[in-house]
């Protein structure tokens, strides 16, 4: 309690030097209010076949204005809030009431404030502090904490709650529940903006053991602790490394009781007898310009590498990417025609088990080219590969994945409007084999698309047109989907109002069932009330019926959004 | 002639206490690699004690071995607990018969241990025994089972890759997910439950993943390809939108879009299930067999726009 009193007293110092020093105080950003209805009715009634996707109601609210003190003294705001009850593992897990506590560390919930004076910010509230890609990055904070930038050197210390204690919930959807826990993570380093940067980082997470009623077999509390040294240059001619290596000592069960011989970092975390320790490293290399990129990454995350600022790592692997962008073919205005994407790599899973190593190869292509003013053409070109031995099965796993896609546009005008035609082609093939038998399963998809956008250029009003094919095979199943959608964007109320209305029909049948209709209608409007205040308003509604591929044959559902509400912008 | 005597009366004494203390040893043909997610389904050990009194204080030896008779682990006797039993059966779970802060691995298995909390992919062979507190007789035969520690690794979602980008109109109906299969293959079928979830606007991917309702919920059996057909009211942006994008990226990634405004970004992810709803995992990272989440976009700009590369979720 006195750290925090400490904190607010140093925020409001800093605050009222730096408005002595200068009077001068402006103010940007964004405040509103936003209020949605979901609705769902299913037909006939008791059938349960299609679930909700959002909350029945909810009120959304952001502050996100940046106070200007002067020159040197700025008080950025981060409140973004719902006033729906929930928790780490969603809003439908039961929890019926919050208190004051649960509601400020909620996830769905920010309350950041972060106060900066020269080269000292005060972190307070809800933080999602990226320190490093192996020591915490991921994960959002309710808590207290600075980042000091005297000269060159940096310090950054932050502390707080990242959930708290959720018991276990029958559901539907069972939630197992999970220990409050609290974070910790510290910094220092050296940094020139452009030129260079070194950390040393520290993070550190513990669950507290009291928090849960009766936790649930399988639930247990950990403790984790993470330290990495990370570097990072920049070089004349766009070359650019950095570097991390890290170490992790993790506990997974902290109800096992202290271990002697298991790995310690004393005074920060005591050895278990579930206690592990890894290694973990990251580095790329490359150059970066204006028309050219290349660019090497190396990641290596061992077995029992465990951070708690990225909770959901998978460890034990090695890969490799190499990405590559380059702009061609200068055209006489100086821009460039031809724009190319590519990446190519591979992962290995399972490092530390010889035998077990799955391989996963990976190559994705963009290629862009605006041939003249009437026509461009974009191929994109996926694949991956994947293999893993068979260990007691007759065969290996082995999934092929194969995407080509081929879009040219063509595009003309006159006088009074502008006409864009887009058609687009995806092959789209999925190989799977069969570990007892060796057979291979193919999955084709082709998908055919054709789209015509016509913009009159008097009346600024622009509606596209589309209509798509899709065809899914595989062996004993065949999906056709025909889907043909329009919209139209058009200014009202003296352009005060941008609105869009949009409607799509989708035919979709599989095998030999009767097909199922879908009918999808949607309205967008933004009002500028004034010159700092819009109301916006979305209204959708889905409507899907069932042919007789389910049963109850013939079931229907009704979805509906309406979501309306302010927004207000701070400044000029 | 004394020996003798002496043998017999040692082998009269063993084999009454064996006939006093009948044990059992069931464990689970292949469970998780990591040693400290065995709990009772996997592992129990009952005694059955028929001598008609409480049964005597003992301790319970344990002893891992790979199948070519190789040493593992073995309890260190003189730190195992007492136990005691009373008539009929009792049942002990491997916080008794598997004490880690008890057990003593040995070289390549005490490394890969302290390392991952994990044994080496290989075929074991777990036996237990009743002994004295004192002398370490044994006061029950030794109960031997195998089992098979495979390192499951989880899913990766594959497709739509990770910080990808995809236009509207391409996505307008219908998303292909693809995911990798648990390896090594397990006799069991599996689950592949997907989720989805919207990154809002000023939300993070995982900040969504751990407060939003997810927008597809769907279990799928065995297989690795999912076509969402997801019926989602997606629109294009205005003008305004592309403008106000604009102005956020100034200095920044030219080729970046910025979530709600020009993008929608979504989040998704594979939890994998056994046959009987629950997580399946090896004790890697959560007890919730979910895997590393992917995010991908879809551009909202008109069509015909340039191709996007990048992505900026905090528009402030």
């Amino acid at each position: 309690m006195r750290k925090q009193k400490l904190i607010v007293l140093l925020a409001i110092a800093l605050s009222l030097q730096a408005g002595a020093q200068k009077p001068a105080f402006s103010i940007s950003g964004m405040a509103g209010v936003s209020y949605e209805n979901y609705g769902l009715s299913r037909k006939p009634t008791g059938w349960t076949g299609f679930t909700p996707r959002k909350p029945w109601n909810q009120v959304r609210f952001n502050f996100t204005p940046t106070m200007q003190f002067g020159k040197d003294f700025s008080l950025p705001f981060n409140f973004n809030f719902a006033m729906k009850p929930t928790n780490f593992a969603g809003p439908y897990t039961g929890l019926q009431k919050q208190s004051f506590g649960q509601f400020i560390t909620n996830p769905m919930n920010s309350f950041g404030l972060n106060p900066k004076y020269k080269w000292a910010e005060l972190q307070l509230g809800t933080q999602y502090l990226n320190y490093s890609n192996l020591s915490t990055g991921d994960i959002g904070v309710f808590g207290a904490g600075f980042d000091l930038r005297p000269g060159a050197y940096v310090i950054k210390f932050f502390t707080g709650v990242s959930q708290q204690g959720v018991n276990f919930f029958t559901g539907p959807p069972t939630t197992n529940g999970a220990y409050k826990r609290s974070n910790w993570m510290f910094s220092l380093g050296r940094a020139k903006e452009g030129k260079y940067e070194l950390a040393l980082n520290f993070v550190k997470a513990k669950d507290d053991t009291t928090t849960l009623v009766a936790p649930v077999s399988g639930i247990k509390p950990q403790e984790g602790f993470t330290m990495s040294i990370v570097s990072k240059a920049w070089f004349k001619g766009g070359w650019y490394y950095s570097a991390e290596a890290a170490q992790s000592i993790y506990t997974k069960d902290l109800l096992l009781p202290l271990d002697s011989a298991k790995a310690s970092f004393k005074p920060f975390i005591d050895g278990h007898a579930s206690t592990v320790k890894d290694v973990a490293a990251d580095a790329a290399f490359g150059r970066k310009s204006k028309n050219f990129d290349l660019g090497l990454r190396l990641k290596y995350l061992g077995a029992g590498f465990q951070t708690p600022g990225y909770p959901f790592m998978l460890p034990d692997r090695f890969d490799y990417m190499l990405t590559t962008r380059i702009n061609a073919w200068k055209s006489k205005e100086g821009s460039y025609k031809m724009n190319i994407v590519a990446s190519g790599g591979q992962r290995v899973n399972n490092v530390s088990n010889t035998t077990l190593r799955a391989k996963q190869f990976i190559g994705n292509l963009n290629w862009f080219t605006q041939f003249n003013d009437h026509w461009n053409l974009n191929i994109s070109f996926n694949n991956f590969g994947f293999q893993a031995p068979g260990g007691i099965n007759p065969y290996g796993i082995r999934n092929v994945s194969t995407d080509l896609g081929i879009n040219p546009t063509w595009t003309w005008s006159n006088e009074k409007m502008v006409n864009l035609l887009s058609l687009n082609y995806t092959y789209s093939k999925y190989d799977e084999r069969d570990v007892f038998t060796g057979l291979v399963t193919s999955n084709n998809t082709h998908t055919g698309l054709l789209s015509y956008v016509p913009t009159f250029l008097k009346s600024g009003i622009s509606p596209d047109f589309s209509l798509m094919y899709f065809l899914n095979k595989l062996p004993g199943f065949k999906t056709t989907l025909i889907t043909f959608s329009s919209g139209v964007a058009f200014p009202a109320l003296k352009k005060k109002m941008n609105l869009r209305i949009q409607g799509q029909y989708t035919y979709s049948k599989n095998n030999s069932f009767t097909g199922n209709n879908n009918l999808i209608g949607s309205l967008n409007s933004d009002w500028k009330l004034n010159k700092k205040l819009t109301w916006t308003t979305f209204i959708s509604t889905n409507q899907f019926h069932y042919g007789n591929e389910i049963t109850p044959n013939n079931a229907r559902y009704l979805e509906s959004t309406i979501r309306t509400g302010f927004q207000y912008k701070f400044g000029k | 002639m004394k020996r003798i005597y002496i043998i017999l009366a040692l082998l009269i004494t063993t084999f009454s206490g064996y006939a006093q203390y009948t044990t059992n040893l069931v464990i689970a043909p292949n469970p998780p690699g990591s040693l400290i997610e065995w709990d009772s389904k996997v592992l129990t050990f009952i005694i059955i004690n028929q001598s008609g009194a409480p049964g005597r204080p003992a301790i319970l030896k344990t002893e891992i071995k790979t199948l070519d008779g190789a040493n593992v682990a073995t309890t260190n006797l003189a730190k195992a607990r007492i136990i005691s039993f009373g008539v009929g059966s009792t049942v002990f779970g491997p916080g008794d018969v598997l004490p880690l802060e008890q057990m003593v691995f040995t070289g390549k298995y005490k490394t890969t241990l302290d390392r991952t909390g994990k044994l080496p992919a290989d075929n074991y062979q777990l036996c237990v025994q009743l002994v004295t507190p004192n002398d370490y007789q044994p006061l029950s035969e030794s109960k031997c089972r195998n089992f098979n520690l495979a390192a499951y690794q989880l899913p990766i979602p594959t497709s739509p890759l990770n910080e990808s980008i995809v236009a509207l109109d391409k996505v307008r109906t219908t998303v292909t997910f693809r995911w990798t299969p648990v390896t090594p293959r397990p006799a069991q079928e599996l689950v592949y439950r997907i989720r989805v979830f919207e990154v809002l606007r000023n939300q993070t991917p995982v900040q969504a993943m751990r407060s939003n309702q997810p927008v597809l919920d769907r279990d799928i059996n065995s297989t690795t390809q999912y076509i969402w057909q997801h019926q989602l009211p997606l629109q294009f942006c205005s003008a305004d939108d592309v403008a106000e994008a604009d102005s956020l990226q100034k200095g920044g990634n030219d080729y970046a879009l910025v979530n709600g405004l020009t993008a929608y970004t979504f989040v998704w992810t594979i939890q994998t299930l056994d046959r009987n709803g629950h997580a399946f995992g090896d004790g890697n990272i959560n007890h919730d067999g979910i895997s590393e989440p992917v995010v991908f976009s879809v551009d909202r700009r008109p069509i015909g726009a340039k191709p996007a590369f990048g992505l900026i979720y905090q528009s402030r």
